[in-house]
């Protein structure tokens, strides 16, 4: 792990309106680091991660990536890092194939290569067989797999993930920790966003978890382990204020005498 | 077609390059973005399954076919008497406005496509080139457009002003284009320079339904109002403001080329600038003006979901109106979630509106129309002939047309997924939430748009025509249960967006038409007996309680479950 940080966020601000969503966040992370992103909906998870990915440009505060400001050289950025988007957006009248072709092409990639690189990635998902159907008429799952073969289909140094495995079914979802390990491995840095504590604990070489637009927690999930809880999802129940939820259920419970 | 007009605009990558285009991944947004435009009408629909692979075909064919078909009308003015520029001024005016209303409405669904924001953005791929990418697909698909539309023109233009004017036109046409799109993109860029994101849709739509309704009206009433042997006497350039124009500049090219006889230098100036504002508005507009075009544009996808909790909240706990009036006609409880249900998504839903609110205007324009063409001298004998006939019957009857437009639509949305709620719970008979549809249908549209036209044609005709008035509103809520229970075999909002209807319910609504209009016939025939009218009152008051009645009672057979 190298000790000059791929992402520098200085002071990170933004708010819609009179609404506050980020509170002068401030982050370093490293190369080849795993980052789980955890908080609770509307803690402002969505909009950290939208602002790294490029699409929204009127922030305030900085954002370094690979001594890149998002600012001055979005372009420059957006190069390095792939974005698997949580809504399943994608032009589904296009084939997988028409689409990498697309979206590799707009990395600037050469055709012979890029389509190389796109067989063995559909192959290696299990879409072989699909690879010139429609979209349109692909589950859930397998539209994601597309999504995620898009965002990594340019290699890029690093890896936003955003709530990635929805509608994946077990055997993707291992499949899926194995790789995140293995880019980790290559020195990929890994940015995954999730709801799923489970998943975050295992592939998670740091915690990070957010809420009201502030970090609350930073570290690995040993050391948070030590200061709050022995589940990672008591950890998060506890720090974002929702220790009794045993009383909660009590209460919808009630509701119904 | 597409491949023609994709390496036409590699033509244009120098210019494009200097303005910072990035030209190879223009290209390939246009090339996918053109494929997706082919493959989108059978895609569309749910029904692809069942349909067989010919329908591909077809649609486009049939696009074009009727686009040929408004253009030769247009060119018929072509054939006019008149003085120089104004055949060609009305020609290539018409011939805009037809452009930009076509922008518009296509403009809203390109330059919005919410998945663009994740698809594009996170890509390295630079505002410009968006920018320039959505401003060419766009005038792609406007080309094939005008040259369609151009097309009768064109060899229209050929047998009046010789072979050498059709290129000459075919440049005209390019101008005309160029120009028209530069201008709606200019309003809108302002609009989204100006305007909250949240605003810009819906005024987006309703310059929509307003430009339709302008269309409709131009189309019926000008020319009753412009006599056209005028024409030829009206000398255009003797007026200053018709050097604004840009038909004139467009015109003036024509003139300058093929009557050199009549033109002047004024001319030659008009004609120069209507050739080179197209050249300069395209490069305003990729310079200038798309710069911070996706900022907004990411502030629309953004901002959506925050700015509609507030105004949610505002309305909770005050006294609502729909409440009110739901539990006092529908009061069964599955009817009053019809009835809620229909008038709340009517109320918000963007495409429906869009839909059904034009037909609201057609209406009185008809009627004005039809009241012009009633004989007279002057306005007040006009109106001294209308009173003392009875074309008000005809003006209350024509109000069930809105009903049609509203029952047509009703069941009818791209979000029709959501239905499956109506399939999921167990709903015994699923009449009762059509009938709290249909009341929410009167109650929400029509009573009020009856009541208003009621009291314009009271004004008019004097308070004996009452009784014609309660007569003719049941039968038309008849008419409507007719027409739902025959035409609406979905639950609302819960059937796909389908662009055309099979020939049977065609044959089915126009039978419809026929009943209704035989039905004002007989109505007329009655109505010298003022008498038989009130009593007439009672049995359609009794006939339309029963349809009610029965029109609840619709089982699961009755209506067609879309798979969700």
């Amino acid at each position: 792990m190298s000790d000059t940080p791929i992402i520098q966020i200085r002071n990170l601000s933004k708010s819609y309106g009179s609404k506050l969503v980020l509170k002068n966040l401030s982050l370093d992370i490293f190369p080849g680091q795993v980052l789980g992103y955890i908080g609770p909906n509307g803690a402002g998870k969505s909009t950290t991660v939208k602002i790294l990915a490029g699409l929204i440009p009127d922030f305030e505060g900085e954002v370094f990536v690979n001594g890149f400001s998002m600012a001055d050289d979005p372009l420059e950025i957006k190069k390095l890092i792939g974005y698997v988007p949580e809504n399943a957006e994608i032009y589904d009248v296009l084939t997988p194939m028409e689409y990498l072709d697309f979206i590799g092409k707009l990395y600037g990639m050469e055709e012979a290569s890029l389509h190389d690189r796109a067989k063995k990635l559909l192959v290696a998902f299990g879409l072989a067989s699909n690879t010139d159907d429609r979209m349109d008429t692909f589950s859930k799952g397998m539209k994601q797999k597309v999504l995620l073969i898009a965002g990594i289909i340019h290699n890029p140094k690093i890896i936003i993930l955003d709530e990635p495995l929805s509608g994946l079914d077990a055997n993707a979802v291992i499949m899926i920790k194995e790789l995140i390990m293995r880019l980790a491995k290559e020195g990929k840095t890994i940015f995954y966003c999730s709801h799923m504590m489970d998943i975050v604990e295992k592939v998670a070489d740091r915690i990070l978890l957010i809420n009201k637009g502030e970090i609350i927690a930073d570290g690995t999930f040993e050391s948070l382990k030590q200061n709050h809880s022995d589940t990672l999802e008591r950890i998060f129940s506890k720090l974002t204020g929702r220790e009794d939820s045993g009383s909660e259920a009590d209460a919808i419970i009630n509701a119904f005498d | 077609m597409n491949k023609i007009f994709l390496r036409f605009v590699t033509f244009l990558n120098p210019v494009l390059e200097n303005t910072g285009v990035d030209t190879d991944q223009l290209y390939q947004i246009l090339k996918v973005k053109l494929l997706m435009d082919d493959r989108r009408p059978n895609a569309m629909f749910a029904a692809r399954r069942n349909a067989a692979n010919s329908n591909k075909v077809q649609s486009p064919w049939l696009i074009s076919f009727f686009t040929v078909l408004i253009g030769l009308f247009m060119s018929m003015i072509l054939l006019l008497n008149a003085g120089p520029y104004i055949v060609q001024t009305l020609y290539f005016t018409i011939f805009m406005v037809m452009m930009a209303l076509t922008l518009i409405s296509d403009f809203t669904t390109v330059l919005i496509d919410s998945r663009d924001q994740f698809i594009l953005l996170p890509r390295p791929v630079n505002d410009r080139t968006i920018a320039v990418s959505r401003i060419l697909h766009i005038s792609i698909y406007v080309l094939r457009l005008a040259l369609l539309q151009g097309l009768p023109g064109l060899v229209m233009i050929g047998f009046i002003d010789g072979i050498l004017a059709v290129p000459l036109f075919f440049v005209q046409i390019l101008e005309a284009t160029f120009l028209s799109i530069f201008s709606v993109n200019i309003i809108y860029l302002l609009l989204m320079k100006s305007v909250s994101p949240q605003k810009f849709k819906d005024i987006i739509s309703y310059f929509q339904i307003g430009f339709s309704v302008l269309i409709f009206a131009t189309y019926y009433l000008l020319p009753r109002l412009i006599n056209v042997s005028a024409l030829e006497h009206i000398s255009l350039l003797s007026h200053r403001w018709a050097y604004a124009l840009p038909p004139v500049w467009i015109t003036a090219l024509n003139e300058l080329l093929m009557h050199p006889g009549r033109s002047s230098f004024i001319t030659g100036v008009l004609a120069v600038t209507g050739f080179t504002l197209p050249l300069i508005g395209l490069w305003f507009v990729a310079k200038v003006l798309a710069p911070g075009f996706n900022r907004r544009l990411a502030v629309i996808a953004t901002s959506e979901g925050n700015s509609d909790s507030a105004v949610n909240t505002k309305k909770a706990g005050k006294f609502s109106f729909i409440d009110a009036t739901g539990k006092i006609i529908a009061p069964d409880p599955i009817e009053n979630a019809g009835f809620k249900i229909t008038w709340k998504l009517a109320a918000r839903t963007r495409e429906f509106k869009m839909k059904v609110y034009p037909s609201f205007a057609y209406i009185p324009i008809y009627f004005i129309y039809f009241a012009l063409n009633t004989k007279g001298e002057n306005l007040s004998d006009r109106l001294d002939e209308l009173q003392n006939g009875h074309s008000y019957i005809f003006l209350i009857y024509m109000c069930s047309l809105i009903l049609t437009t509203v029952l047509m639509n009703i069941s009818m949305s791209s979000k029709y997924k959501s239905a499956w709620v109506y399939y999921a719970l167990p709903i015994d008979k699923p009449g009762k939430i059509l009938s709290g549809m249909f009341k929410a249908i009167i109650t929400l549209y029509y009573l009020p748009y009856f009541l208003v036209m009621g009291s314009v044609i009271v004004a008019v005709w004097g308070p004996q025509v009452i009784n014609d008035i309660i007569l003719a509103f049941l039968v038309s809520t008849i008419y409507g249960m007719l027409t739902a229970l025959f035409i609406v075999k979905g639950l609302p909002f819960s059937r796909p967006v389908i662009a055309k209807q099979g020939g049977g319910r065609m044959i089915t609504s126009f039978a419809m038409l026929i009943f209704i209009g035989g039905i004002g016939f007989l109505h007329s025939l009655l109505m010298k007996w003022e008498m038989v009218i009130w009593i007439m009152i009672a049995p359609f008051l009794l006939i339309t309680w029963l349809m009610f009645h029965y029109y609840k009672k619709q089982t699961w057979d009755n209506i067609q479950v879309v798979e969700v």
